[in-house]
C-alpha cells in the first residue's frame, strides 16, 4: 500500500511531517500468542511521545498495522531507539525525508533495510484535473484519500468569514482519516497560508 | 451509496466531503452522480447527515467491485487488510518479497484523489506483460487479470474506483523498460497516477538507486518510506 508514500510538499515543510508504521505479516509473524500484546505495546510507545495524530486504541488491538504522525524528527529518533531496545520483532517503517531518517538510523545504529521511493504524479492532464498544490498537501496526507479538496476550500471560506478558527477547521479535516496519519499541525500551517490568499 | 431524496434537507454536508465530487446540490437536494461515485462511503461516515438520509445499499456485481478499491474500511479477501494495497515493502524484513538485484514497482492509478475507470489498468498491464514482470499474487488488481497478455475482466472495465494499485517486481536491469512504459502511458491516460520504486538497500547506500533512476530521466522525491529492519519472521 502506498499510503504514506506520496505526501506532497517541499522539503522544509516535509521536515515537520513523519509517520511511523508498525505492521505484522499475514501468515508469517501474525500467529504468535504474544503478537497482539506487542502491537499494543508499540501503540503505547507511539502514544507516549506526543503524536500529532495516531490510530485509535481499538486499532492497536485489532489491526495488522499501527500508525502515528509526528512533526519532530527528534521524537522519531527517541521512538526508534526505544523500539530497537524493545526488540519486539515487528516491522517498522518510517515515512518522511530520506536525509533526516538516514541521520536518525545512523545515530541509533540501525541499517536501512528497504526503501519505497516516490517518483511523484504523472498523467498528461494532471495540471488540468488536479487541485492546487496547497490543497494536495492536505489531501495527500490521508493515504486513502478521504479528505476532499472542496472541504478544505469550504473551511477556508468559513475561517475568512469568522465562522470558525484555523484550529477547529484542521481538527474537522483530520477526522475522516481512520489511520491517524493526517498531520494536524501541518494542516494548521497550510490553512494559515490559504486564508491569507 | 443512496441519498433518500425526500429525507434530504439540503444542508450540503455530503457534497462537501465527497472525495471525488460525485454529489451535487440540485434544487436544494443532494444528488449522487452514479457514474462518478466510487462507493467509498466517506459521505456516510463523515458528512454527519442531520437527517440520516445517506444509506449504504447492497451492491451487485460488477458495481460491487468499486467498494474494495475505494472504501478504506473494507478488508479485501485476498490481502486481509483494509485499503487497496498489500503488505508490499512494509514487511520486507520479514517476507523478503524484494531481494537485492530486484526492484518493486507500484503504479497507483487514480492517485492523488482523482479516481480511475478500471480499464485504465490495461494501459499499463498490456505493455508490462510484454516485458515480462512478476505481479504481486495477493494484489486485488492481479486477481482481475484474465490472461498472460495483461487484459482485465471485461465485466468491470467501466467501473470507477478511487484508486487501483498495480504491484509488481522485476530484475533491476529491467527498470529502464518499466519507466519507458510509464512515459508512454502518461501520454495516453485520461487520469493521473503515482509511481513508486521499491529497492532493497545495501550498506545504507540509497544514492546508487536514486542516481540510476535519475539517469533514466525521473526525479526521486525527497520523502520516502523506509523499512528499518526490526521485523522477524
Amino acid at each position: 500500500m502506498t499510503h504514506t508514500l506520496h505526501r506532497k510538499g517541499i522539503e522544509k515543510d516535509l521536515n515537520r511531517d513523519y509517520v511511523i508504521l508498525a505492521m505484522i505479516s499475514a501468515g508469517v509473524n501474525d500467529h504468535y500468542d504474544d503478537v497482539r500484546q506487542k502491537m499494543v505495546k508499540i501503540g503505547e510507545i507511539f502514544n507516549e511521545h506526543n503524536p500529532i495524530n495516531i490510530m485509535s486504541e481499538l486499532g492497536w488491538r485489532t489491526s495488522a498495522t499501527i500508525t502515528a504522525a509526528y512533526n519532530d524528527i527528534e521524537i522519531v529518533n527517541k521512538i526508534i531507539q526505544i523500539l530497537k531496545e524493545e526488540d519486539l520483532g515487528i516491522s517498522i517503517v518510517i515515512s518522511g525525508l530520506i536525509s533526516e531518517i538516514e541521520n536518525v538510523l545512523k545515530e541509533v545504529d540501525l541499517d536501512i533495510h528497504t526503501v519505497h521511493f516516490s517518483l511523484g504524479t504523472f498523467g498528461h492532464r494532471k495540471n488540468e484535473i488536479l487541485p492546487s498544490e496547497k490543497l494536495l498537501e492536505i489531501t495527500t496526507m490521508c493515504g486513502h484519500h478521504t479528505v476532499s479538496p472542496q472541504s478544505i476550500t469550504h473551511y477556508v471560506n468559513l475561517i475568512k468569514r469568522g465562522k470558525t478558527t484555523i484550529e477547529k477547521a484542521a481538527s474537522k479535516l483530520t477526522r475522516p482519516c481512520v489511520c491517524g496519519i493526517v498531520n494536524t499541525s501541518r494542516i494548521i500551517e497550510i490553512l494559515a497560508t490559504l486564508v491569507k490568499e | 451509496m443512496d441519498i433518500e431524496i425526500d429525507t434530504c434537507n439540503g444542508c450540503g454536508q455530503c457534497a462537501i466531503v465527497c472525495p471525488v465530487q460525485a454529489i451535487q446540490m440540485i434544487d436544494n437536494k443532494a444528488v449522487i452522480d452514479e457514474e462518478s461515485c466510487v462507493e467509498c462511503s466517506v459521505c456516510y461516515r463523515d458528512a454527519n447527515c442531520p437527517v440520516k438520509a445517506i444509506k449504504i445499499r447492497r451492491l451487485k456485481w460488477p458495481r460491487a467491485i468499486r467498494v474494495p478499491f475505494s472504501n478504506v474500511r473494507v478488508t479485501h479477501k485476498l490481502t486481509g487488510i483494509g485499503g487497496r494495497g498489500t503488505e508490499e515493502m512494509k514487511t520486507n524484513d520479514v517476507t523478503n518479497r524484494f531481494d537485492f538485484g530486484e526492484v518493486g514497482i507500484s503504479i497507483e492509478v487514480g492517485r492523488p484523489g482523482i479516481g480511475t475507470r478500471l480499464e485504465n489498468i490495461e494501459l499499463f498491464t498490456t505493455k508490462l506483460s510484454k516485458i515480462g514482470v512478476s505481479y504481486e499474487e495477493k494484489s486485488p488488481i492481479t486477481e482481475l487479470l484474465v490472461d498472460d497478455e495483461g487484459h482485465i475482466n471485461e465485466e468491470i472495465k467501466d467501473q470507477r474506483v478511487l484508486s487501483a494499485i498495480i504491484e509488481l517486481k522485476v530484475p533491476e536491469k529491467k527498470l529502464s523498460q518499466i519507466l519507458e512504459v510509464i512515459k508512454q502511458v502518461e501520454q495516453e491516460i485520461d487520469t493521473v497516477f503515482s509511481v513508486g520504486i521499491v529497492s532493497r538497500i545495501k550498506d545504507n547506500n540509497t544514492k546508487e538507486i536514486i542516481n540510476r533512476i535519475s539517469e533514466l530521466g525521473f526525479e526521486v522525491r525527497p520523502n520516502a518510506k523506509i523499512n528499518i529492519g526490526l521485523g522477524r519472521p
